[in-house]
């Protein structure tokens, strides 16, 4: 209602001006301008973000995904279908050079063991003292003096703690805070202050985190979700109605984690998620936490 | 002295050889050497002419093979080989049964199945985290203008961004790759 009264008397105010200020200089102008119509300017004026103090409380929160290191297990479908394209594509391949040497030594074999063998016939320039087979079997002895990395680890499997656990699917990283009166699982999260960006207070979030430091690129500036939540009436004023948490993306890259803060810290696959998280946080979480 | 005895030998020589021997040249001259007789060639006036006459038989030589067309590179990969024109390397497999025949065919179908089920759970997944990150902005925007357009911002950083995928084995920690040595047999053509 303020707004329009206001409008209505700036407007013959300031024809009144630009009559009257024609011949003076330009800032002049401006300057009265500024001065006659204060109602306009106040809001461009003053701090450019909030118009009035929103009730909500920001919080900035990481979801700190550390992704897959190894390919997951074959379902029983897969493992048909991949023997089933190995087969097929056997079928319809011709032979390879390695294969033909490996047919003509053995051919050349059976030759040579026949009783009218005459050497002379043989073409001496074709011959190679080292078989295809003995190049194979040369292979085969090398490839088994590598051992890799095993795939399954069971130990490390069920400390939740460890960034090394389940290393075929993506986890996420979960502390435990102090949230009022109760202790619960959550993403870090940190309160969000004055002349900083969110994405600031999610780096915050996961740089003061007790006992651990986490190497993380952030995926962008834009959060990937919110969970919007009231305070307990007993808390609840007319300024706090309650508090928004935003959370940010981010992929760790590396970890040290001091074996003393184990306790604080739980790595979970999607599917455990529900053993920790409230709920109405989970139903939120679950939309951008992406864990096929 | 040693006129003395140059004098005698002169006397000496003059008695016994009457004619002078040209190839041995007298004691009285300077001895000189083949380096020091030597004098630069002189240059004949003809020479230039026929420098030029060189020079013009050349060039037409070379006029002549600028004017064939420059030979061809040939491509390596559509020039099939010699030795894979023969029928050599077939591969003779039994040919497939009608029951392993059908099972492939249910066994594909399944497949496709799958794979259908699979992606549509990929884009619902992919719709529901774009629709959340939707609602986000929509809630900062409430909140404040300001933070807003911050979070708009492209980041500068993020891009080009690498991650190396999964693979089949973890990485080993203090794994040294054996050093592996090639010789380059390409065939390099000049026109």
């Amino acid at each position: 209602m303020a707004a329009p009264t206001c409008k209505m008397v700036a407007r013959p105010l300031r024809k009144f001006l630009t009559c009257v200020s024609g011949t003076c200089l330009q800032n002049n102008a401006y300057r009265r301008l500024s001065l006659a119509t204060p109602g306009s300017n106040v809001v461009k004026s003053s701090e450019p973000g909030v118009h009035a103090v929103s009730p909500w409380k920001l919080h900035g929160a990481v979801c700190l995904q550390r992704l897959p290191v190894i390919t997951k297990d074959l379902s029983p479908l897969e493992e048909e279908f991949n023997k089933l394209m190995h087969q097929m594509e056997l079928e319809r391949s011709l032979l390879s050079e390695h294969e033909l040497r490996l047919l003509e030594d053995a051919e050349r074999m059976s030759r040579k063991q026949e009783a009218d063998y005459d050497s002379d016939e043989e073409d001496v320039a074709d011959q190679d003292i080292l078989t295809a087979q003995d190049m194979e079997d040369a292979w085969e002895q090398k490839r088994r003096q590598f051992q890799p990395a095993p795939r399954l680890n069971e130990p490390s499997d069920m400390d939740r703690s460890s960034a090394d656990r389940c290393l075929g699917d993506s986890l996420l990283l979960l502390v435990k805070q102090r949230v009022g009166s109760e202790e619960l699982w959550l993403l870090p999260h940190l309160q969000w202050e004055a002349g900083e960006t969110l994405r600031q207070t999610a780096e915050r979030a996961l740089c003061s985190l007790p006992g651990a430091d986490f190497k993380a690129t952030f995926l962008g500036n834009t959060p990937c979700g919110v969970y919007k939540y009231k305070f307990p009436k007993a808390i609840r004023t007319e300024s706090s109605v309650g508090a928004k948490i935003f959370f940010f993306k981010a992929l760790l890259s590396s970890s040290n984690p001091s074996p003393t803060q184990r306790e604080a810290f739980a790595w979970v696959k999607k599917s455990e998620l529900q053993n920790y998280l409230k709920p109405e946080y989970l139903n939120q979480v679950d939309r951008f936490f992406i864990s096929i | 002295m040693s006129t003395l005895v140059s004098r005698a030998v002169m006397n000496l020589l003059s008695r016994q050889c009457a004619t002078p021997c040209h190839w041995r040249p007298s004691v009285m001259t300077l001895k000189t050497s083949l380096p020091l007789r030597a004098e630069p060639t002189k240059k004949k006036k003809i020479d230039p002419k026929r420098e030029q006459a060189r020079k013009e038989r050349l060039k037409k030589k070379l006029k002549k093979m600028e004017k064939v067309a420059p030979e061809l590179i040939p491509i390596e990969d559509f020039v099939t080989p010699v030795k894979y024109s023969d029928e050599l390397s077939v591969r003779m497999l039994p040919q497939v049964p009608f029951e392993e025949s059908e099972r492939r065919a249910l066994l594909l179908k399944e497949w496709s199945r799958y794979k259908l089920s699979q992606h549509k759970a990929e884009m619902a997944a992919i719709g529901q985290a774009l629709q959340a990150q939707r609602e986000a902005l929509q809630e900062l925007k409430l909140e404040s203008e300001e933070l807003y357009w911050a979070a708009l911002r492209p980041d500068p950083v993020l891009f080009p961004f690498h991650h190396q995928g999964p693979s089949y084995t973890p990485p080993k920690d203090k794994y040294q790759p054996p050093e592996g040595k090639y010789s380059d047999i390409t065939k390099v053509y000049t026109q």
